[in-house]
């Protein structure tokens, strides 16, 4: 056997220095690297680099939880009807209120497909909070494709402005990250929250739709408007993100528009064959209540529709939107 | 130089001749480090300042690796489909699959499900017209099959057929069909835009010429009483068993009673019977009982499922049933006709 001292003039002394000046190189680099380690990667809220937000509620204490029910072809009739039989928008805004009303806008799509809240809609909600009294009405969304175009493929813009609410399209500056309390998917996310500055009301509406993913777009899914980042990562936990957003966003009420339903291909639809009038616009305190009666214009109910079970199981609101005693209404 | 080499000899080298570093050495030694501490260093802070949406944006606006890798069925310019008297509304997009949802939202599972390459999309309106648009969806699914699950899982109900391809349908304000590995979508701002559209959708069909590659399975299910146009390729997770993917539907209308028969392939008889066994033992597992079939199928199972009857049969390197059946009197009858097809189609 060859001694090292023979081989290659090295003594047993500089061997030990080197094996020691080497492990104390790979401990140092391993420490370094452990030291540096994040074990969580990085998160969408990090990139915001600002402090931590979180929403209100806007529901209004201490009231019960109330719906109606409103039939008919005719969305500005059926919203009338429906606040009338609620006692009136005036119930839910008051003079001075600064409202924002958070609309489906998700594609660059026009309004005869269905796939993104009515603009006439928008225009007659806008024009009833002002006529409550409003200071201030804001509609927002963060919208799947380009805002901008959403908002003008949509008509809601216009349909905003026409009657003096403010538009606000989403800008990086807008978002700020935001840690849902008991929250497993809603960790320090950036939430579109500019838009609430000021705000004491929050209307959520929404148009009735399929979805590929979770069954149902319809009030609680349009909060997933509010996320920012890479929001569609969160389609592998459909069900609980929605449980999530509902516990996220508690409005003041919401408007849920089934007057003509995307029945199938959606959440896009892009065919008048993926629609069908189901002639029906609920308005409600408890979106869970109006999602599961909403469920039921898709031919589905709350059973189909986890996300739904799984919010009532958190307090959001009730599946059984009997129990509330619906206010049903046909118009003209 | 002699980097610790002694003069005039190869023999030994640095430390191992006993040797003192000389200052050169020593020198370029410190410069070295300290270029890898600086590169340490740049790569420690451009990293702290990592931006995705930067990355996000060559991925949307290159081509795909998989559009690349395919320079005989790549798409031309959209814009090269228009008939004369239209013009861009807006730009091109393109996605792929990290980006698609970013057009469809949640959409984007079914065709990532089905093997998504990649989509372009543009809007196009009428000269002089911008009211008068229609937008072009160009998916690129890698294959005929592919295209065909995307295609016939969307079919809309009250559609019209269209001539320009084997698989083509119009609706009131849109023309949908597969060519090849594309599926294709046209949506027009109106029902007036209907004959511009079938002017795009036949552009596109001249200019990527289809390879007639067939669906055997489309020609397995029995014609007695199948709904026309009803038969779908379902991409994963049929029936909610997540092992069961690629697996052909029919519907069909028997006594007035509609049923769902089903073919799925399997790679080989043996993965054939241990993929109807699985089958089988889900559905016993949530909640399925067994049954007795009044006409016994060789290789075949019935199982009630609350308030509904599932066939599962094995034949050759097919898993076949049928589905969610009301009557178990129908089911039987459909399951032994789709077993005679597949016999019929074995000789």
């Amino acid at each position: 056997m060859n001694h090292p001292e023979d081989h290659d003039g090295i003594d047993r002394r500089q061997f030990l220095k080197r094996v020691g000046k080497a492990g104390v190189a790979m401990a140092g680099v391993g420490l370094l690297s452990y030291r540096l380690y994040d074990p969580h990667g990085p998160s969408a809220g990090q990139e915001y680099g600002r402090g931590q937000v979180t929403l209100p509620s806007f529901a209004q204490a201490g009231k019960k939880p109330q719906m109606a029910i409103a039939h008919g072809a005719d969305r500005v009739q059926s919203l009338n009807l429906a606040f009338r039989a609620l006692g009136g928008i005036e119930a839910f805004i008051q003079q001075g209120d600064r409202v924002l009303i958070k609309v489906n806008a998700a594609f660059a799509s026009p309004p005869f497909l269905s796939a993104t809240t009515n603009p006439e809609l928008v225009a007659e909600l806008a024009r009833l909070c002002f006529k409550a009294g409003a200071a201030a009405v804001r509609v927002t969304d963060n919208p799947i494709n380009d805002p901008e175009s959403c908002f003008a493929l949509s008509g809601i813009g216009l349909a905003a402005q026409s009657v003096g609410a403010s538009l606000i399209l989403p800008k990086d500056a807008f978002f700020q990250p935001t840690t849902l309390a008991g929250g497993t998917l809603i960790k320090n996310w950036p939430i579109l929250f500019t838009p609430f500055d000021g705000v004491n009301k929050l209307i959520g509406v929404a148009p009735v739709k399929d979805h590929h993913r979770s069954g149902a777009s319809m009030s609680m899914k349009n909060w997933y408007g509010l996320i920012g980042g890479r929001r569609n990562i969160f389609h592998q936990n459909i069900n609980d993100f929605i449980k999530e957003l509902g516990l996220l966003a508690r409005p003041t009420l919401v408007v849920l528009d089934g007057t003509m339903s995307m029945m199938t291909n959606g959440p896009t639809g892009g065919s008048l064959s993926d629609l069908k009038p189901t002639n029906t616009l609920i308005v409600s305190t408890d979106q869970v209540a109006a999602d599961a009666f909403g469920a039921t214009l898709l031919g589905k109910t709350a059973l189909d529709l986890p996300y739904l079970q799984k919010a009532e199981a958190e307090g959001v609101g009730t599946v059984d939107y009997e129990s509330l005693h619906p206010i049903r209404l046909q118009a003209g | 130089m002699a980097f610790g080499r002694t003069a005039g000899s190869n023999e030994c080298l640095g430390e191992n001749c006993g040797v003192k570093p000389q200052r050169l050495e020593t020198c370029l030694g410190s410069l070295i480090l300290l270029l890898l501490v600086g590169i340490a260093i740049g790569i420690f802070t451009q990293q702290s300042r990592y931006d995705e949406a930067l990355f996000r944006a060559i991925l949307a606006s290159s081509p795909s690796a998989a559009m690349q890798s395919q320079p005989a069925g790549s798409i031309n310019d959209l814009q090269s489909y228009l008939p004369e008297g239209m013009v861009v509304l807006t730009p091109g997009e393109e996605f792929g699959p990290e980006t698609l949802s970013e057009k469809i939202d949640g959409k984007a599972e079914l065709y990532l499900a089905a093997g998504f390459l990649s989509l372009r999309t543009q809007r196009f309106a009428v000269a002089d017209q911008p009211e008068q648009w229609l937008e072009l969806f160009v998916y690129d699914m890698g294959n005929h099959r592919n295209a065909f699950s995307v295609y016939s899982t969307q079919q809309r109900a009250n559609a019209r057929e269209a001539t320009l391809a084997q698989f083509a349908y119009s609706a009131e304000n849109a023309l949908f069909f597969q060519q090849g590995q594309y599926y294709v979508e046209i949506i027009g701002s109106s029902d007036r835009m209907l004959e511009r559209l079938l002017v795009v959708g036949e552009s596109f069909t001249r200019q990527h010429p289809a390879v007639l590659e067939g669906i055997d399975e489309l020609a397995l299910f029995p014609e007695d009483s199948l709904i026309p146009g009803s038969i779908a390729l379902l991409a994963e997770n049929v029936f909610g068993f997540d092992r069961l993917s690629h697996a052909f539907v029919g519907r069909y209308d028997l006594s007035g009673t509609e049923l769902t028969a089903f073919l799925a392939p399997q790679p080989s008889p043996a993965a054939a019977k241990e993929m109807a066994s699985a089958y089988y033992q889900f559905l016993l597992a949530h909640g399925g009982e067994k049954a007795v079939m009044a006409e016994p199928i060789p290789d075949a199972w019935l199982v009630k499922v609350f308030d509904t009857f599932e066939v599962v049969f094995v034949h050759g390197s097919y898993l076949g049933g049928v589905h969610e059946a009301e009557r178990q009197d129908l089911a039987s009858a459909l399951a032994v006709q789709l077993k005679a097809a597949l016999v019929r189609a074995r000789r």
